[in-house]
């Protein structure tokens, strides 16, 4: 009761405190001071603690079950698992929004460490911008989304937590991906600031390049970990389904990929200036449309907690103020503090990077848009229409290859200008390629000429990318991503292209056969856990060799709230998982079984964090300069 | 004639094309029951379970679901065509079914705009990058 509300008091004291730091820089600038003062630091520092406080009281609340706090009660029970009491706290609307809070002042507090030795007038203003988000962010907690409200009469037991959010991958998942997602709002703050202070040059990138590094990696990784989470938790064995709130998160990591290769083109040829600044901006616009679409409650889906206007009109003109802002800041200091210098040459890096860019670009505008027009429709035409996995694909698949094409050849490109040598090497890659292609092709068994040029640019790719491995001076941390990117694409295809699944309605004893592999269901069991009942499913799955797997998929009965929940099990070996769930069928002694091979998934994950570590060998690499 | 010769051979490879598209796409034509099941797979997902959230009907194991895979598959065993059995179900729940928003004058924007992006992006770049000095 106290410790909540401290918590409360605490938020209070940070917003006092972030318009005290907003009017005191406000100051500093007007007065041209040339040091941030250590007091600023002081103040950013204590702002980040009252928010950590605030934080803390909320996971403390969670973990005594005070119920006199109505998140707690809304969202906590008392035979919870501790694990899941503290994951609780941010697996609901308010607690994830102090998250939001608690990323978006620690950011600003890395950022005033990281940017020592910048100009005093940047650093200035990039507080000073992010001031006015953290005050926005405040100021919809405190208004709309207050952690800490009480309820009166206290209640004895909470509602409990949605049954499907408790796992650990998906406890680590909301802070993993609001690191990246919020990670954001730095870049937007300080690529604002540099315009107005005409510091978007060669330094600017070296000092921002850290933060589009550290949101990009974590975007990452949130994202993985919600698809590793979707694909054993939700049942159907699918990962990726390009829902709306899967696409919110894909929409910014595409523009901080842009970005990325974008900031080193400025760092190494002081090129596309206002281009990245835009790109800053659109990246940070889209993870606040991000906010604005989970939170508001238009989009139906499990990440929906609340459906309350209110706090979607809040941040939708929160997000206008913002966009119109640096609009306005853009079209000021556009002409008097960029000037085009050179020009480019048709074969070279830089002539890659905007290749690179209007593809990605152009993915974007897929995902974008595919979001977003179902919303207008129905708000403008009233007719409802769905945009799935169909549309994706129809729009981004056949411009996959062009791109994969590109983003082979564009590595071994020069800044400036490139000769390029047609070489024997390149004809034994192109070789290698088309038999890589045709080989599996041939395994899959599905002849389509579509598929065969799909596989033909990921390979070429993943080729092109350990050639270059070989070559000592070509960077490390752009090949790995490289590769892990076309090892991602290519078990993707493969994943989606051979997994055979089928659902059938069995009693125990019985079996059932899919593509050489035989499923007996040998026994069913009851088990009793703190806050569920499990009915355990005994399977055997007899392989091609005659090998016995054993699998024991279960249906958990949840107490708080009363639910059941079906987990998956699976056995994943390097080359195949096998998954296989098993529902209740009412009033009948039948299981509904659904069993399903799903070749190359495990290299979906690692691929994935081949990805995320060619950024990590970006950031830790210090002495050499990071290319792409 | 050198045009003439030039159309001649893309007339060709464009056969040959036709020829290796039909030859791989009628290769196995023995209809089996789980011929159906694959196929019932295949339209429902692509079908949204309008009673879940967020959910295809193959995915899903309600009630509703359920029995739209069992009356799908009995449509399609009494000889209806995917395209057939797609119309009926668009006809009595309303495109919102439908996961593939297919081409009409609603969705015309949401196929073209990317595309139209697309272009202008290029034609920028082009600018750019081939631009006299």
């Amino acid at each position: 009761m106290i410790i909540s509300q401290l918590g409360y008091y605490s938020l209070i004291f940070g917003l006092l405190t972030s318009i005290f730091i907003f009017f005191n820089s406000s100051v500093q600038i007007k007065r041209n001071d040339t040091v941030i003062s250590s007091k600023t630091t002081g103040l950013i520092g204590f702002q980040f603690f009252f928010v950590f406080i605030s934080f803390i009281s909320l996971i403390y609340s969670f973990i005594i079950s005070d119920f006199s706090n109505e998140t707690v009660y809304s969202n906590s029970h008392t035979t919870k698992p501790l694990f899941y009491k503290i994951t609780g706290t941010w697996g609901n609307h308010e607690g994830s929004l102090l998250l939001w809070l608690l990323v978006l002042t620690g950011v600003l507090l890395g950022f005033i460490f990281k940017s020592r030795n910048e100009p005093s007038n940047y650093r200035r203003l990039t507080i000073l911008f992010h001031q006015i988000i953290i005050i926005g962010f405040f100021v919809f907690v405190l208004k709309t989304s207050n952690p800490f409200n009480e309820i009166f009469p206290v209640q004895t037991e909470g509602l409990g937590l949605n049954p499907i959010l408790q796992d650990p991958a998906l406890g680590i998942h909301p802070p993993i991906l609001y690191l990246g997602y919020v990670g954001t709002s730095i870049i937007f703050s300080a690529a604002l600031a540099s315009m107005i202070s005409n510091y978007v040059n060669k330094s600017w990138a070296k000092n921002i390049k850290f933060w589009i590094l550290f949101s990009w990696i974590f975007l990452t990784g949130g994202i993985l970990l919600g698809s590793i989470w979707a694909y054993y938790e939700l049942g159907w064995g699918g990962f990726w389904f390009w829902d709306p709130v899967e696409n919110v998160s894909l929409m910014p990591w595409l523009s901080l990929t842009a970005l990325l290769h974008c900031i080193v083109t400025l760092e190494k040829r002081e090129l596309f200036k206002k281009w990245t600044i835009v790109l800053c901006i659109i990246t940070f616009a889209l993870s606040m449309v991000g906010t604005f679409l989970v939170r508001s409650g238009i989009l139906n889906s499990v990440h929906t907690f609340a459906n309350d206007p209110s706090r979607g009109i809040y941040i939708l003109t929160f997000l206008l103020v913002l966009v119109l802002l640096s609009f306005v800041i853009f079209t000021i200091y556009e002409k008097k503090n960029f000037i085009q210098k050179s020009e480019i040459f048709p074969l070279s890096k830089e002539t890659a990077v905007l290749i690179n860019n209007w593809f990605i670009l152009y993915f974007l505008s897929v995902v974008l848009i595919g979001t977003i027009y179902p919303i207008f429709l129905d708000v403008i035409m009233d007719e409802q229409i769905s945009v799935g996995p169909p549309f994706y694909n129809k729009l981004i698949l056949p411009f996959l290859i062009p791109f994969v094409l590109f983003m082979s050849i564009g590595p071994s490109m020069r800044w400036i200008k490139t000769n390029f040598k047609i070489g024997l090497k390149n004809f034994l890659i192109i070789f290698f390629t088309l038999i890589f292609s045709f080989i599996t092709i041939y395994f899959i068994g599905k002849k389509n000429v579509f598929l065969l040029l799909l596989f033909v640019g990921f390979f070429y790719l993943l080729l092109k990318s350990l050639d270059q491995l070989r070559q000592r001076t070509k960077n490390f941390a752009q090949i790995l991503s490289h590769s892990g990117f076309s090892l991602l694409l290519i078990s993707i295809l493969l994943n989606s292209f051979s997994s055979n699944e089928t659902i059938k309605n069995i009693q125990v004893g019985e079996s059932f056969v899919l593509k050489n592999e035989k499923i007996i269901f040998k026994k069913i069991a009851v088990e009793k856990e703190k806050n569920y009942e499990s009915i355990i499913g005994f399977f055997e799955v007899l392989d091609e060799k005659n090998k016995i797997i054993n699998l024991r998929p279960e249906i958990r009965i949840y107490n708080e709230p009363e639910m059941a929940t079906s987990e998956a099990s699976i056995k994943t070996t390097l080359f195949k998982d096998r998954f296989i769930t098993i529902n209740m069928i009412k009033d009948q002694n039948f299981f509904n079984v659904r069993y399903q091979q799903k070749p190359f998934m495990i290299w979906i994950w690692i691929s994935t964090l081949i990805i995320m570590l060619g950024g990590l060998f970006a950031i830790f690499k210090k002495n050499k300069e990071f290319n792409i | 004639m050198r045009m003439f010769m030039k159309l001649k051979r893309l007339l060709k490879i464009k056969i040959l094309i036709i020829f290796i598209l039909t030859y791989f796409s009628f290769n196995n034509t023995a209809i089996s029951s789980s011929f159906y099941e694959e196929q019932t797979i295949n339209i429902t997902k692509n079908l949204r379970c309008l009673i879940c959230q967020g959910q295809t009907i193959h995915e899903s194991n309600s009630d509703f679901a359920e029995s739209m895979k069992k009356y799908i598959k009995g449509e399609l065993e009494n000889g209806k065509t995917n395209d057939e059995v797609f119309s009926s179900l668009t006809k009595k729940y309303g495109q919102w079914i439908v996961y593939d928003p297919g081409i009409s004058r609603n969705t015309l924007l949401l196929w073209s705009l990317p595309l139209l992006l697309f272009l202008i992006g290029g034609v920028i770049i082009a600018k750019k990058i081939f631009r006299k000095i």
